[in-house]
C-alpha cells in the first residue's frame, strides 16, 4: 500500500505531536516569565507519541508520503524503544540540577526535536530521506550537547561532535551518491532491485560505497574505527543528554542500518536467512568491527576513573555486542538485536540515572564520589539499585542484560559463529572488573563524609524504581519482550 | 574488452580534454608572460585591485554569524516557495494550506529569533 501525503498523516501522529510540542513549546518560551513547568509540557508530549506509535494501518505495512518512509512492524518497534529514552531523558531533565540551570524552552524544543529526528530514521525508506533524519539528529545533538554554556567541557565536546559529525556524514553522503550513480535511485526496494537484476555492477564499486555509508552509520552508533567522540561528548553533555545519545541515538542508527543494510542490500532466503546481494562481502567487515568494537569498549573502560566516561566506553562495548546479532544474517540474529537493545535501554538508562543523581549530591562524578555509599544514612537504595544495573550492563543471570546476552550468543552459536561468540563471552568476564569498581567503592570501601544523609528527590527515586524492577522482572519472566521483538521483525518490502 | 573502452572512453577523453587545457594555459602564460623578480606587490593578498588594509585575522562580532543564519533559513524557505507558487493551481487547496503551516513555523522561528534580541545589530 502506498499512501500520499494526506492519507500518510493517519500512520504519523506521534511525530505530528512532537513537532507541535517543539513549536508549543518555543511559544511558551516566549510568552511566560515561569519556565519551570516546560518540562512537564515536553513529558506529557513524549507520553502522548508513546501512546500513539501503534495508531496506524497495520496490515503488513505502508509506504508514507510517496515512499520516503515506511510504516511497519520493524518501525514500531524501534519507535517505541525511541520514544521511551526521550521520556526518560525528559524525566531525568526535570530532576536534573545541571539542566535547571539552562534555557528551559531552548532545552526541551531542541530536545523533542531531536527525538522527532530519531523516529524519522527509523522509518526512512529512501536514502535522501535516511541522510535528512540522520544529519537532523545529528545537528539537535551538537547543540544539546554544548547547551552548557558556562561549561568548558561541554563547549569542548560540543565541537568536537560536531567535527567528527560533519567528516563522518559527508563521507556518508558520497558513499550514497556512488550508491544512486550504480542504482539509478535512492529508494531503498529500487536499490534492491538495481543490485539484484544487474551483475554488471563492480563489486568493488558496491563495497567501497557501503564502507563510505558504513562511516555515517557506524558513527552513529558509535563502533570503532568511529567512536572517538563518544567518551568526550557523554562526558561533556549534561547527564540526561548523555542518557538519550546512548540509548536513542544509538538505537536509531541500529535501525536504519538494519533497513539499509538488509531490506535494502540483502535479498531474504525462504529459510530465513540473508543473502548480501552482489556476494558484496560488507557482513565478513562488519564482523571484525564488531569484535574489534567490543574488544576496545571493553579494555578502555578498565582505566576510567569518571563514571560517565567509564558508561561511555562500556556503551561502545554494548554496540559491539548488538552487532554480534547484526552480523549473523539470519532472522534469528536480528531478533537477538532487538532484544539487545531493548534490553541496553533499560540498564543503560538506570546506571545513568543513578550517576546524576549522585552528580546531583556530590557536585562529582568521579567513581571517588561512591565511595561508601552504601553505609550513608538513605544511600543503600541507590548503592543497590546502581548494582543491580552494572550487574546487568556485566550480564549476570536474573537480569535483563543477561537476556539480552543470551539470546546474542545463542543466535551466533545457532550460526556457527563459534570464535565471536567465545570473544564475546571474554569479553563479557573483562567487563565484570570495571563494572565491579564502583560497586567495591560503594559497599567496601568507607565514606568519606559519613555525616551527612543522602536526599534524593522521589521524582528520581519514583524512575530508578521503575527501571531497577524492570531489569529484575524481565530479567526472570522475558517472554514479553521476546515476542515484541520476535513480532516485529517484519519488514515491509512490497514492491508494488 | 570492447564494452570497457567504449563505456570509458568518454572519461579519458575529459580526463586528457582537461589535462590539455590546463597545462595549455600554464605554457603559455610562461612563454608570454613578464618574468618579474618577488617583489612587495606581487606577495600581496588580491583584493580586487583595492590596496589590502589590515589584518585577515580580526575578530569580528558574532551578529555576524547570527544574521547570516537567519538569512540562510529565510532564504531556504524561497526556494520551497517558488516552485509552490507556480504550481499552487495543479496543488489545490491541500498545498495551499501546506505551505501556510510551513510558513507558520518558519514564522514562529522568526518570532522566537527576535523576541531573543538576534536582530538587534546595537
Amino acid at each position: 500500500m502506498e499512501l500520499g501525503n494526506l492519507a500518510s498523516l493517519q500512520a504519523f501522529y506521534p511525530e505530528l505531536l512532537l513537532t507541535a510540542a517543539t513549536l508549543v513549546i518555543v511559544l511558551i518560551d516566549l510568552l511566560t516569565s515561569d519556565k519551570s513547568w516546560l518540562g512537564e509540557v515536553a513529558l506529557i508530549s513524549t507520553s502522548g507519541a508513546l501512546l500513539l506509535i501503534g495508531v496506524g494501518p497495520l496490515d503488513g505495512g505502508a509506504w508514507l508520503f510517496r515512499r520516503m518512509l515506511v510504516y511497519d512492524s520493524f518501525s514500531i518497534f524501534f519507535r517505541a524503544l525511541i520514544a521511551l529514552a526521550a521520556l526518560v531523558a525528559v524525566w531525568m531533565s526535570i530532576g536534573s540540577q545541571e539542566v535547571r540551570r539552562c534555557e528551559q524552552g531552548e532545552y526541551y524544543s531542541i530536545l523533542l526535536a531531536s527525538a522527532l529526528g530519531m523516529l524519522l530514521m527509523t522509518e526512512s525508506a529512501n536514502l535522501l530521506m535516511a541522510y535528512l533524519s540522520l544529519e537532523f539528529v545529528s545537528l539537535t545533538s551538537y547543540v544539546l550537547t554544548g547547551i552548557l554554556r558556562h561549561n568548558r567541557r561541554s563547549q569542548e565536546a560540543a565541537l568536537k561532535y560536531l567535527i567528527y559529525g560533519g567528516v563522518a556524514s559527508g563521507t556518508m553522503i558520497y558513499g550514497m551518491s556512488w550508491i544512486f550513480g550504480m542504482a539509478g535511485s535512492l529508494d531503498f526496494m529500487a536499490i534492491n532491485r538495481a543490485l539484484f537484476a544487474t551483475s554488471h555492477i563492480p563489486v568493488l564499486a558496491v563495497f567501497i560505497a557501503l564502507v563510505l555509508i558504513l562511516s555515517g552509520l557506524g558513527y552513529k552508533v558509535a563502533s570503532v574505527p568511529f567512536h572517538m567522540w563518544a567518551p568526550d561528548v557523554y562526558e561533556g553533555a549534561p547527564i540526561p543528554i548523555t542518557t538519550f545519545l546512548a540509548v536513542g541515538s544509538k538505537a536509531a542508527g541500529f535501525a536504519l542500518m538494519t533497513r539499509f543494510f538488509y531490506p535494502a542490500i540483502s535479498h531474504l532466503g525462504p529459510d530465513g536467512n540473508w543473502q548480501p546481494l552482489n556476494q558484496v562481502a560488507w557482513p565478513q567487515l562488519l564482523l571484525v568491527v564488531c569484535i574489534i568494537t567490543m574488544t576496545l569498549g571493553n579494555l578502555a573502560a578498565l582505566q576510567q576513573q569518571n563514571m560517565k566516561r567509564m558508561l561511555a566506553y562500556s556503551s561502545i562495548a554494548q554496540a559491539g555486542y548488538a552487532l554480534m546479532g547484526f552480523v549473523l544474517l539470519s532472522n534469528d540474529g536480528l531478533i537477538a538485536m532487538l532484544v539487545y537493545l531493548f534490553a541496553y535501554y533499560v540498564m543503560d538508562a538506570g546506571a545513568f540515572l543513578v550517576v546524576m543523581i549522585v552528580a546531583n549530591l556530590t557536585g562529582s562524578e568521579d567513581i571517588s564520589a561512591y565511595r561508601g555509599l552504601a553505609w550513608r544514612r538513605g544511600g543503600a537504595l541507590l548503592a543497590i539499585s546502581l548494582t543491580i544495573f552494572l550487574l546487568s550492563l556485566t550480564g549476570i543471570p536474573a537480569t535483563i542484560g543477561f537476556i539480552g546476552k543470551f539470546y546474542v550468543f545463542a543466535a551466533a552459536i545457532r550460526e556457527r559463529f563459534y570464535i565471536l561468540a567465545v570473544i564475546g563471552i571474554l569479553n563479557s568476564v573483562v567487563s565484570l572488573y570495571y563494572y565491579m569498581r564502583p560497586v567495591k567503592a560503594m559497599f567496601l570501601e568507607q565514606p568519606v563524609d559519613s555525616v551527612s544523609a543522602v536526599t534524593v528527590e522521589y521524582w528520581n527515586y519514583g524512575l530508578m524504581g521503575v527501571l531497577a524492577l524492570a531489569t529484575i522482572f524481565l530479567g526472570l519472566y522475558p517472554p514479553p519482550i521476546i515476542s515484541f521483538a520476535s513480532n516485529s521483525l517484519r519488514f515491509f518490502i512490497s514492491s508494488s | 574488452m570492447d564494452t570497457i573502452v567504449s563505456a570509458w572512453f568518454p572519461i579519458a577523453v575529459t580526463i586528457v580534454v582537461s589535462a590539455l587545457i590546463v597545462g595549455g594555459m600554464v605554457t603559455v602564460n610562461r612563454l608570454l608572460g613578464p618574468r618579474s623578480a618577488r617583489n612587495k606587490v606581487k606577495g600581496e593578498a588580491f583584493e580586487c585591485g583595492n590596496p589590502p588594509s589590515g589584518s585577515a585575522w580580526n575578530r569580528f562580532s558574532i551578529r555576524f554569524y547570527l544574521t547570516a543564519l537567519l538569512f540562510l533559513i529565510f532564504d531556504v524557505e524561497i526556494v520551497f516557495l517558488y516552485p509552490w507558487a507556480v504550481e499552487l493551481r495543479e496543488l489545490g487547496m491541500v498545498g495551499f494550506v501546506e505551505a501556510l503551516i510551513f510558513i507558520a513555523v518558519l514564522v514562529v522561528g522568526l518570532v522566537y529569533a527576535w523576541q531573543r534580541g538576534a536582530l538587534d545589530f546595537e
